[in-house]
């Protein structure tokens, strides 16, 4: 990306650490509002993926990408093209299955764990699966069934976060837009 | 740095959240509003606590109002303050003529309505953040025409 | 250059705005409780400096207040955040290698991992401070040479 392209995006960020905070705050409220970590992982991923349903309609007007032809050119997207575009990373693509339904983006400089120290005893906890829940919504609007995971967590003492994408089946056109 | 729209999703997402889990209050609105804004206070005691980390330190209140409605409404949404006023008893009114929580809302009766939910939020921020450099007071905003919106700043001394 | 045997400090301690304890550490630890009351007595001069200055408009509020009192054995230095949390800093009077720049340096190291661990979800302002990743950098800061 040029220099000048950089710059011209830069009046659509917001303050990182306010990102960050705002979100660590959200979670931090859902740890008390519920008693089990799995409750909490839900709720991430329930928000998660409304965001993502309407997150996918600002993407698609920004990125002016086509339609993808294959599973790799979606990993590639959602790395290279939205993870750049919304958070500022550059997941790395790797671990294909042999049959190419299913890949790793392996994130070393997650930005919402900035800070973040888990209290004792939330081992079940996945702190950052909100983007869970974004993925599966906004692929979900492209026609795309996909199962995402984490597998790794820096959180848990990780070295990086491994998050786990497997194309379940492709959706007919015409399902209902963010039933929920 | 995070993209504008995601934050935007995720405050949505935040505010949804927050009344949902207080419909079984009493009163839902003034349950789910103080909780947005005690949520906001404690983020805006963390960033206060950046911001300032490489400024001299404050000599009065007024030389830290300056520096809410510069440094850190220029961190958090890009612009200063548009105006600044103060009764000199303890009143601080901050104006914003464009602010940025509301613009994503659209102008009409029924967007005026919701907007003190969205205004929970940016209030605790401020709150919080004067709270952490040792000013007590209650925050309060107040829109009149989109999406222009005054912050009353009413210090508690005690 | 010196060996670990003679710490950079003795002491770090942070202390809350409204003047309590949230965390202190000590080299070696059996001199907690006698660093408490060196702490405890630097407040005094901390209060005093903050005030002092305050009134002179001229002067530069910087964070860092400099050395706040020296004993027979020890030198105290304190620095204060515009959110009044204070940072005190101990170390043996025999410990020369240390110029005012090198204390500055390790004062702002210990401001940017304090906010750091404030800006921690998890912990609640104004609670003693826990952080696992604080404590290493400080001890890390302390013995470094």
């Amino acid at each position: 990306m040029s220099r000048q392209a950089a710059r011209g995006t830069d009046i659509r960020k917001v303050n990182g650490e306010l990102f960050t905070l705002t979100y660590g705050a959200l979670v931090s409220q859902l740890m008390k509002d519920y008693e089990n970590d799995e409750e909490v992982n839900k709720q991430l991923e329930k928000m998660g993926y409304n965001i993502g349903v309407r997150l996918i309609e600002d993407f698609l007007a920004r990125a002016n990408i086509g339609r993808c032809n294959d599973f790799r050119e979606t990993a590639d997207i959602i790395s290279k093209v939205a993870f750049k575009m919304y958070l500022g990373i550059t997941p790395v693509i790797s671990n294909w299955s042999p049959s190419g339904d299913e890949f790793s983006l392996l994130i070393e400089n997650n930005p919402l764990i900035d800070f973040v120290e888990l209290p004792d005893g939330h081992n079940a906890l996945n702190y950052s699966n909100l983007l869970t829940g974004v993925l599966k919504g906004a692929l979900e609007m492209v026609q795309m069934d996909v199962d995402v995971r984490f597998v790794q967590d820096q959180l848990k003492g990780d070295n990086l976060t491994e998050l786990r994408l497997k194309f379940v089946k492709r959706l007919e056109d015409a399902i209902p837009a963010g039933e929920d | 740095m995070a993209d504008e729209v995601l934050f935007d999703f995720l405050h949505m997402e935040l505010v949804s959240y927050i009344h949902h889990s207080c419909v079984k209050e009493d009163n839902v609105k003034d349950t789910s509003i103080a909780k947005l804004e005690s949520t906001g206070f404690r983020v805006g005691q963390s960033l206060i606590e950046r911001f300032t980390k490489d400024s001299a330190r404050f000599k009065d209140e007024l030389d830290t109002m300056k520096f809410i409605c510069k440094e850190f409404w220029n961190a958090i949404y890009k612009k200063q303050v548009d105006n600044l006023r103060t009764n000199h008893q303890g009143v601080y009114v901050l104006q914003d003529n464009k602010f940025k929580f509301l613009t994503q809302i659209s102008n009409g009766k029924q967007f005026m309505e919701s907007a003190p939910k969205y205004l929970a939020f940016p209030c605790g921020l401020l709150r919080g953040a004067l709270s952490n450099l040792g000013v007590n007071c209650i925050v309060t905003a107040e829109v009149s025409a989109m999406p222009a919106c005054k912050f009353q700043i009413q210090i508690q001394r005690s | 250059m010196a060996s670990t045997a003679h710490p950079m400090a003795v002491c770090v301690a942070v202390i809350a705005k409204e003047n309590y304890p949230l965390f202190i550490i000590t080299i070696p630890t059996e001199n907690e409780l006698k660093f408490y009351y060196t702490v405890h007595t630097s407040l005094d001069v901390v209060e005093e400096k903050i005030s002092s200055i305050g009134k002179n408009t001229t002067e530069a509020r910087e964070l860092y207040l400099g050395l706040l009192y020296p004993t027979e054995d020890y030198k105290v230095y304190g620095y204060v955040t515009n959110t009044k949390v204070k940072f005190v800093l101990v170390l043996e009077s025999t410990n020369t290698t240390l110029r005012d720049n090198d204390i500055r340096t390790m004062f702002k190291k210990l401001h940017n991992a304090y906010v750091d661990m404030l800006c921690n979800p998890f912990y609640t302002p104004g609670e003693n401070i826990t952080s696992r990743n604080f404590e290493n950098i400080v001890t890390a800061m302390m013995q470094q040479d």
